[in-house]
């Protein structure tokens, strides 16, 4: 963790989901945090307490109501157009991988870098390869997502979002959808990242990773931030009552 | 019945031709229509989708037929100059018309199939929503309109038939003609009609096929 300015500053953001029929749905209340260069922060919480919107709203794939978000000095809600140059500094890791079905694995890794970055094919190329390598599966550059198992499709997905050379990757629950025997793979590849400096933040349920790899774990329940720190404060010594509970359930 | 055969196929074949050349255009210009309509079907802008799902469901919720006599007989008397259509002409926009309200729908239909993780992560990479549309929804839908497309085509070939209520000698029209020269050979006039619309529709339904399997399924890697 550094003291730089920090790479993703979020103020105030609200959401609420108006489904007619249905009583309205406060996802986010009120919610500031903000991330370091180089630094993991995991978000916890019971399913429904708006971390996934949280995270979902840091690319934009989700509008927020009220509040600022800024990444990089760029602030998201502010102009439309820059969006799409604003998504593209930030990666996004899928619970269910969202693999480009028509594509072999290499493809999905050189297709975005050439349409979105402009990189040559032999460059978009080299560097899917490499990277390719890089998350375990190199020799699998030439299948199709439906022919590789989930734990290889999400380690594609997560090369695909490095292509892009983010500036922070956003992980949503990616390892919640894999088999048991998988996740492990998955996880590590994540460490590895998270210690080679790469700006993260994860929303998930496995509380050994956010132990070990986060720099600040934020707990969220019902669309607020509970409580935040450091992995051993939250978990050793959690001071709200609610965070209490949630972590002996899960434990 | 050979002489039957050998003095009316250069008749019918003539009336094939001109039920090809009526078919092929209005599939042309009926898809071409139809893609751009079922894409912009699927845009979140009421302006847009409600004037287009009035279109497609007013063509859809009446007979051909009316579309034909709407076409070629009520627009010339409005006597505005360049609504006054030929014959041949009125019967390949009625037809486009028709046909792109079908393959509108299937395109629609198509795109909104294809799983919306598949735009969030073109979306996610920074693509524009055209080049997700381009490079990523597009060729997976495509594979789920085949199908219905091919179906849809061989309806058109065969609702072309309709048209020789406007005087155009299509395949009916020449086949009815056949018959006043040889009444009893009822039989065999419409056998040999039918046997050229098979002709004309088998391939098409092959090509569809064919194409289904080309690009529908998963490709192996070699």
């Amino acid at each position: 963790m550094t003291n730089e300015t920090p790479i993703v500053v979020v103020k105030d953001i609200c959401k609420t989901f108006n489904i007619p029929g249905r009583p309205p749905v406060h996802a986010l209340r009120n919610v500031s945090n903000h991330v370091a260069k180089g630094e993991v922060l995991v978000v916890i919480g019971p399913s429904g307490s708006g971390k996934s919107t949280f995270l979902r709203a840091l690319n934009g794939l989700e509008t927020i109501d009220s509040g600022s978000i800024v990444i990089d000095g760029v602030e998201l809600t502010a102009a439309k157009a820059n969006l799409n140059l604003l998504r593209q500094g930030v990666g996004m890791v899928f619970q269910h991988f969202n693999l480009f079905q028509h594509k072999t694995a290499l493809e999905n890794l050189t297709m975005p870098q050439t349409v979105v970055l402009k990189r040559s094919q032999s460059e978009a190329d080299e560097i899917g390869r490499r990277l390719l390598d890089r998350v375990g599966i190199g020799d699998k550059d030439d299948s199709y997502p439906s022919e590789l198992s989930g734990g290889q499709q999400q380690r594609v997905a997560i090369a695909r979002s490095l292509a892009m050379n983010p500036k922070v990757m956003l992980f949503d629950e990616a390892t919640s959808a894999l088999d048991p025997e998988t996740v492990g793979g998955v996880l590590d590849l994540m460490k590895e990242l998270a210690t080679e400096g790469t700006t993260m933040v994860v929303v998930t349920h496995e509380m050994g990773f956010a132990r070990e790899a986060a720099d600040r774990v934020t707990f969220m329940d019902g669309g607020e931030i509970i409580e935040e720190g450091t992995p051993d404060t939250v978990f050793d010594d959690p001071r709200h009552e609610r965070t209490r509970s949630f972590l002996s359930q899960i434990i | 019945m050979f002489d039957v055969i050998s003095s009316t196929l250069p008749f019918l074949l003539d009336g094939l031709w001109m039920t090809f050349k009526i078919s092929l255009i209005t599939i042309f210009l009926g898809s071409l229509i139809g893609v751009v309509v079922g894409m912009l079907r699927t845009l979140d802008y009421a302006v847009i989708t409600y004037p287009l799902a009035a279109y497609i469901h007013a063509l859809r919720g009446t007979p051909f037929l009316i579309h034909l006599y709407l076409v070629y007989f009520m627009l010339p008397a409005t006597g505005i100059s360049w609504l006054q259509f030929e014959a041949f002409p009125a019967a390949v926009i009625a037809l486009s018309l028709y046909t792109s309200t079908y393959v509108a729908e299937i395109v629609r239909a198509a795109i909104e199939a294809v799983p919306s993780g598949q735009t969030e992560a073109a979306r996610s990479t920074g693509m524009t929503a055209l080049q997700c549309m381009w490079h990523v929804v597009l060729p997976q839908a495509v594979k789920m309109m085949i199908p219905p497309m091919g179906g849809v085509y061989v309806i058109i070939i065969k609702g072309t038939s309709i048209v020789s209520v406007i005087g155009i000698a299509e395949l009916v029209r020449a086949g009815e003609h056949a018959t006043q020269r040889h009444p009893k050979e009822l039989m065999v006039i419409y056998g040999m009609t039918a046997l050229l619309y098979f002709a004309y529709c088998y391939p098409v339904l092959r090509i569809a096929r064919w194409a289904e399997t080309k690009f529908g399924s998963v490709r192996l890697p070699s």
